[in-house]
Order: structure tokens, then sequence, then C-alpha cells
């Protein structure tokens, strides 16, 4: 018996995976995988923006302004160096890059400028990860400060709207990149606190922050000297500003955390789903051939209704699991064999997942979600003469399925577990989805062990009434009504 | 030791009796013909023969033993529509299916290839069946049923459908395993092929059976058809039970067409014409087609499709 059954799943295997549809739909993932970095680096937005500066005053204001967006460079090349060094484990001892923080303040990016900036520290990563360190590289700087052609810095402000133009909107022939923002410092400025900015667009908001800065701190400086104050005082005082410290609880709670733990058991639900869809379908089709080429009586001579069902179910089974470990596979290899996108994503995501008892839940109910799905759909094929047939039922069965599935993993993502979720999870149909997609955000083990036993119990009942379809389908001709399924159903 | 045997055997769909208290044995190593109409329950009987069916009532014994899939590696079967895995090779198509017969893998590729060569298709092995001509996919389809030397074949109207090469082909391949010592059974509404390949018959009508024996004991249920050239009327001719002119006598010699009591024999006729001084110019005896049996057994065969 349990060799026709292999042998009649081995042959469903082969014949499903001599199908294009199951390669591409096999190697879409790992191909997804290995380009995503490429179009991230492809279509990676453009924050490359260019800035020419015409200082008439004398107060060095330009200078200040040029020193202002340097030092915010010098913040963002902090950050990502700190960012590496913790996520690779390394040791800082105690530079300023030593401690991975959501926001280095004044003081301790000062501190890294004083140590030499990049320099050092990214001899001391190339040192303790050499081969981590090859795909690191400093934040390119947002903004560039381009020369000043000389016909337009010895112009008056007033006369610059017209000479401008060509630089901020410059012709195709000219072949000149656009500059993107001008900003004209007037002689008097500090005597009145106006500045010219002309731009090609609508102003960023962290280089209009980057730009107001130094020069509210000279106009602010003026104005207190002007008033008597000391000029050590009036520095001091413009100094002040508040040290917001800023926390973040480690654990359960944090929204961008439970997103995190979310998305993979989430994303297991989706493949889950894809997974079955795909392969319920490869499954339709050749029950379906069987059945409509007449081949059926030829191979029940030789294996039982029982045998052949069965055999049809593993190989589709087979054919899931291989998709899914390929992926599997796929991911694990992203996470911790590469260095980039994906596996900043994956490997925080793994993290609620890698308990044996989560494993074990994992396996469970991929597979006894593969075989309740899987034989709803071999019933489906033995039921019809052609896919025009099989779509009569199949419809209403996606979608009976996908809907509440698709708002499942909504509501998993969305950071709620209502009382819709709960109840899904008791419903044997979704109960594979529920569970897999909750495994992130915590579901207690009394409703995974109860949930599975109820599964267990329906793909029983399952066996034994979708088998009467089946066994009474394969050799009737035309497509049966509710009514007669019904019947055939509750016929031992 | 009966190859098949059926006894009392009642199979009903709902309301329908489709088999209604059918008995009937086969031998081991004769060709057993099974005619009937559409619909006389040729498929069905066969398919309980195959534990596909199970009948309501009665019993059934294959080779000794209950119907089952136990008997798969002694028994060949061509159903009556058939088809193949379009994806699969000409090879492994009957590899698999001597497979699901409990033959060893190579065994079942041994035996394949072999069939397909002796089919004239070996160039076609590793061809997929959708690429074969219908004629060679026949071949295949033959191939499945034969690949592990079945000790019973069962065919299941086996010439519909198929061109007149592989008509001669599979008659070939029936007489062959019947001379290799197989029981054949096949179901067919076509005569001339029981004809020249049945020992024994079993006729069906609605399910029920007609007549069960040899061609020549069914023709001995007809009464006797003669021709015979005469100057005098044979109508009162021990046995006669009619005599009809056909067509103008020659020079006073008539031809009679006559029809015997069913039992009468032609030789008894003669000799008593003979003896009795009842001059005779032609005597011609008519052997009964199966057509003719079958037409007065059960009625008009409906035409092949």
């Amino acid at each position: 018996m349990m060799r026709n059954i292999l042998l009649i799943a081995a042959r469903e295997f082969r014949q499903i995976a001599r199908t294009k549809s199951f390669w591409l739909t096999l190697l879409i993932l790992p191909i997804t995988f290995a380009l995503t970095p490429l179009i991230t680096r492809v279509i990676k937005p453009d924050f490359h923006q260019t800035v020419m500066l015409i200082d008439h005053s004398s107060t060095g204001a330009g200078k200040a302004i040029m020193q202002r967006f340097d030092f915010e460079q010098r913040r963002a090349e902090l950050s990502a160096i700190a960012a590496f060094a913790a996520d690779n484990k390394l040791d800082a001892g105690h530079a300023g890059w030593s401690h991975k923080l959501d926001w280095y303040p004044d003081p301790l990016v000062a501190q890294y400028i004083a140590e030499g900036g990049a320099a050092p520290a990214l001899k001391a990563i190339r040192a303790q990860a050499p081969k981590a360190a090859q795909g690191f590289s400093l934040p390119q700087p947002n903004y560039e400060f381009v020369p000043t052609p000389a016909a337009v810095s010895e112009l008056p402000i007033a006369a610059l709207d017209k000479a401008l133009a060509p630089y901020l909107h410059p012709s195709r022939e000219s072949g000149r990149k656009a500059v993107d923002y001008v900003l004209a410092i007037p002689a008097d400025f500090g005597a009145q606190p106006t500045v010219r900015l002309w731009s090609n667009g609508q102003p960023r908001a962290d280089f209009m922050a980057m730009l107001q800065a130094p020069l509210t701190h000279m106009l602010r400086a003026g104005f207190l000297a002007s008033n008597g104050v000391a000029q050590p005082v009036a520095e001091a005082a413009d100094q002040l500003q508040p040290a917001i410290a800023i926390t973040r609880p480690k654990e359960v709670g944090g929204r961008e955390k439970l997103l995190v733990q979310s998305i993979l058991p989430v994303a297991m639900t989706y493949i889950l789903l894809m997974s079955l869809i795909m392969s319920g379908q490869w499954m339709l089709q050749s029950t379906i051939e069987e059945r409509s080429s007449k081949l059926i009586e030829a191979v029940l001579a030789c294996a039982s209704p029982d045998e052949f069902m069965r055999g049809k179910l593993l190989g589709t089974i087979a054919i899931g699991l291989v998709m899914i470990a390929t992926w599997v596979a796929c991911g694990l290899f992203a996470a911790f064999a590469t260095h980039g996108v994906i596996a900043d994503f994956i490997r925080p995501a793994l993290e609620p997942l890698q308990s044996p008892g989560s494993i074990a839940a994992i396996l469970y109910f991929f597979l006894t979600g593969y075989l309740m799905v899987a034989l709803i759909f071999l019933v489906i094929g033995a039921m019809s003469d052609s896919m025009q047939d099989a779509q009569g039922f199949l419809v209403p069965v996606m979608l009976v399925l996908m809907f509440p599935v698709i708002v499942l993993m909504q509501v998993i993502i969305s950071g709620s577990n209502s009382i819709f979720v709960e109840v899904l999870t008791w419903i044997p149909l979704f109960t594979p989805f529920a569970v897999l997609a909750r495994l992130g955000t915590g579901i207690p083990t009394v409703e995974i062990v109860g949930s599975g036993a109820v599964l267990l119990v329906f793909i029983a009942l399952e066996f034994v009434m979708l088998g009467r379809v089946f066994r009474a389908s394969l050799l009737s001709g035309g497509r049966p009504s509710l009514k007669t399924i019904g019947q055939l159903m509750r016929r031992a | 030791m009966d190859a098949l045997e059926v006894k009392g055997v009642v199979k009903r769909f709902g309301d329908f009796t489709a088999v209604n208290e059918l008995s009937f044995s086969v031998k081991s190593g004769e060709v057993f013909g099974f005619l009937g109409g559409n619909g006389a329950g040729k498929t069905t009987t066969l398919r309980m023969a195959l534990d596909i069916l199970r009948p309501d009532a009665g019993s059934i014994s294959v080779l000794g033993k209950e119907p089952g899939r136990g008997h798969a590696a002694e028994i060949g079967f061509l159903p009556e529509e058939r088809g193949l895995y379009r994806a699969m090779t000409a090879f492994d198509t009957i590899a698999y299916f001597g497979q699901l017969k409990g033959m060893g893998t190579g065994d079942a590729r041994r035996e394949g290839l072999a069939l397909l060569d002796r089919f004239g298709l070996g160039a076609q092995a590793r061809t997929r069946v959708d690429r074969l001509s219908k004629g060679m996919a026949q071949k295949v389809q033959l191939a499945t049923a034969l690949v592990n030397k079945p000790r019973l074949l069962i065919l299941d109207e086996p010439f519909s459908g198929l061109d007149p090469l592989n008509q001669g082909l599979l008659e070939d391949e029936i007489l062959g395993a019947a001379r290799a010592g197989a029981t054949v059974i096949f179901s067919t509404h076509v005569m001339q092929h029981a004809e020249r390949l049945c020992q024994r018959l079993l006729l069906l009508a609605r399910g029920e059976k007609r007549f069960e024996g040899t061609q020549d004991e069914a023709r001995a249920t007809l009464p006797l058809r003669l021709t015979l050239t005469a100057r005098n009327s044979p109508a009162k001719l021990p046995g006669v039970i009619a005599a009809e002119a056909r067509g103008t006598p020659t020079e006073g010699w008539q031809d009679w067409d006559v029809k015997l009591e069913p039992g009468r024999s032609a030789g008894d006729l003669l000799e008593h014409c003979t003896g009795q001084g009842f001059a005779l110019r032609g005597f011609e005896q008519h052997r009964a087609s199966l057509h003719d049996i079958f037409v007065h057994i059960v009625g008009a065969p409906e035409e092949p499709k």
C-alpha cells in the first residue's frame, strides 16, 4: 500500500516539478533577495543636493553655515559607525562611537571630531571585522557647496533674480546640472535679519534647520552685544539648549519592536497561503487531467482510491515543503551569511521564532495547514472535468479562505490582538494562519495546543467526508451539485 | 481453476440496475468474449472484477481470490476510456504502470523498452505522450496493460477507436498472450473481432446473461439455413420448417432457401434425400455469423461508435 502511495506521490511531484510555473514560484524569493540590494542601490532616492553660497557680509555668516553643514555630516557618520559597531559587537573602547544612540548630542559629535573623525574609527573597524567592514561605507553628504562663479558673486543681490535663472533651471543645451539652492547673505546682515534663498524646488526641512541655526546664533549674539551683554556671556547664553534624553524600552511594548517581531510570522502566514494556493492549483490541474483524460480507471485497477488520494496529497505536500524549505534556506542565508538591507531586516525578526517550541509549532501548523487545504483542492479536482468546472467551486473556497487571512495579517501588523484574531484561531480553516501570524506577538501555549488538536480532528473528519466525495467522484461524469456533495459526504 | 468466476452478482446505481443476478465463469487460458450493446453491463462487471466497483450482491472470484489490488501484479487492464499523462514520456508511462503493478523499477523499465521496440516505438521511447500521434499513443496504452506479462488480461472495448493497423496489432497481442497461457477477457460490441478471437462467449443484455458457451453452441441455438437446388419443393422433407423459392427455375431446377428445426443436422437431411430419391443438383449449408447469433439472442446490436 505504502509503495503505491509513494509511487503516486513521486509521479505527482515530478509532474509539478517539471512545470515552468513551479520554478518561477520557487525562485521568486531567492531572486528577490539577490536583486533587492542591487535595486535599492540603483533606485535609491538621490538625497544629494547642491548649494551655492554668496556672502556679501563681513560677519563670517557664510563660513558658519558651511561649518554647521559639516558638523551635521559628522553627526550622521558617527551614528552610522556606532550602529555598525553595535551590530557587529565591536570594541570601541572609550571612543565617541562606543555607544549606539538614537540621537548624538553636539558634545558627543564634538568629541568624535576631536578624536579624528571617521579615520581612526574605520581603522578600528577594519582591524576587528575585516570582512564585515568591506560592506560598510560612510553616509554620503546630502549637501554639497559648489563654487560661486565670479560673474554671480560680484552682482548686487537685487540683480541676482535674473542672473541665477540659468543656474537654477539650466537649459538642456547647456549640459549643466541645476543648482538646488542659492543662498545670498547681504552686506548688512546682522543689522537686518533678511537673507535671500533661491531654490529650484521645495526646500527640505533639514536644510532649513541647518541654515537657520548658525544665522540665528549670529543674530542673537549681535543683539545681545548691542544691548550691553558681554560677548562671553552672549556666547554662553546661545549655547544653552535642552539635553533631551531619549529612552526606548528594550523589550515588549515598543511599537517598532512589535512590528519587527510580527513581520516574519505574518510573512510565514503569507508564504503558507501563497504556497498552498500555488501547489493546490497544480494538484487541481493534474487531478482534472487524470479525470478528463480518463486515466483514473487504469490507475484504480492498480491502486485503491485511498492510495491514489494519499499519494497525490503526499506529492503536493512534498512540493509545498520544497518551496517553503527553499525560501526559508534563502532567508536564513540572507540573514546570516550576507550583510545589507535584507540581513538587517531578517535578523531581528527571527528572534521570537528561535525557541524549540516555536519551531515545533511552525512545522506542525505548516504541515496540517497544507493537508487541510490540499484535501479541499484535491476533491475539487476530482469533481471537475475542466478548469472552468473547477472555478465554480474554487472561487468561493478561495474567497472564504483568503479574505479573513488577509484581514488577519493586517490586524497582526497593526499590533492589535483583537477578539477577531482569537476567534479565527479556533476556526480550523484559519487556525494554521492565525497561530503562525500570532507567534511573533505572543500566543498562549494552551491556545496553540488546543487549536492544534481541534485542527487535527477537523482534518480527520475531512479525510472521512471529503474522502467519500473523492472516491464517488473519480469515475462519475459531470459536476455534482452541492446537494449531491452533501449526500456523498454522509454516505458511508 | 477458473480465472474468473461470477456468482449471482447484482449492481445497482440508485434506481438503475446495471447488472442483475449475473453468473458465469472464465476458464484459465481461454479467450473469452463479453458481448453486449451499450448499457448491457459489460464495463460495470469488469470494474467489479477489478475491485473498482463493489457488487451489491453475489460474489466474484479472480484467479481464485476475492477481487482486490493484491492481484494487480497478475492482471493487465485496458479500460474503455483510455488516457495517458500528457507530460510523461512513453517509456516513463509504461514503467510507471509496471511499478504500480508491483514490478521492480529495473524490470518495469526493461519490459517497457522491449514492448516499445516490439510495437515499433523504440525511437519514441523518450518522447512526451502529447507529442505522439494518436496511433502511437494507443500502442503505449496497450503496453501499459501488457507490461507485467499478466496471467489475466482484461480489455474493455479494446478495439474501439483503434485504427486498422492497431486493431491488427491488438488481435496479435491477444492471440500471443493466449498462446503464452494467459486468460484474455474482452468486452466488445463489434462481432467480427469476437468471432475471430473468442473460444467462449457471454452475451449480455440490460445487465442480464442471455447466453454463455462456445460459438458452436451459440450457433446451435439458431435454425440451420441451407440453399438447395431441386426440381421439387423441399418443404415436406423431415426437419424443414420453412422453404422459400428464390429466383426463377432453370430447365426445371429451382433454388430454395431452407430453414431446419433447431438441432437438426444438414447431414441427416442429405442422407434422407439420397435414400428417398429426392433429386438435388445443389446443397449448400450456411454458417451463421456471430452477428446473426447476437441478433437472434439479444436483438440488434448498436452500431459501433
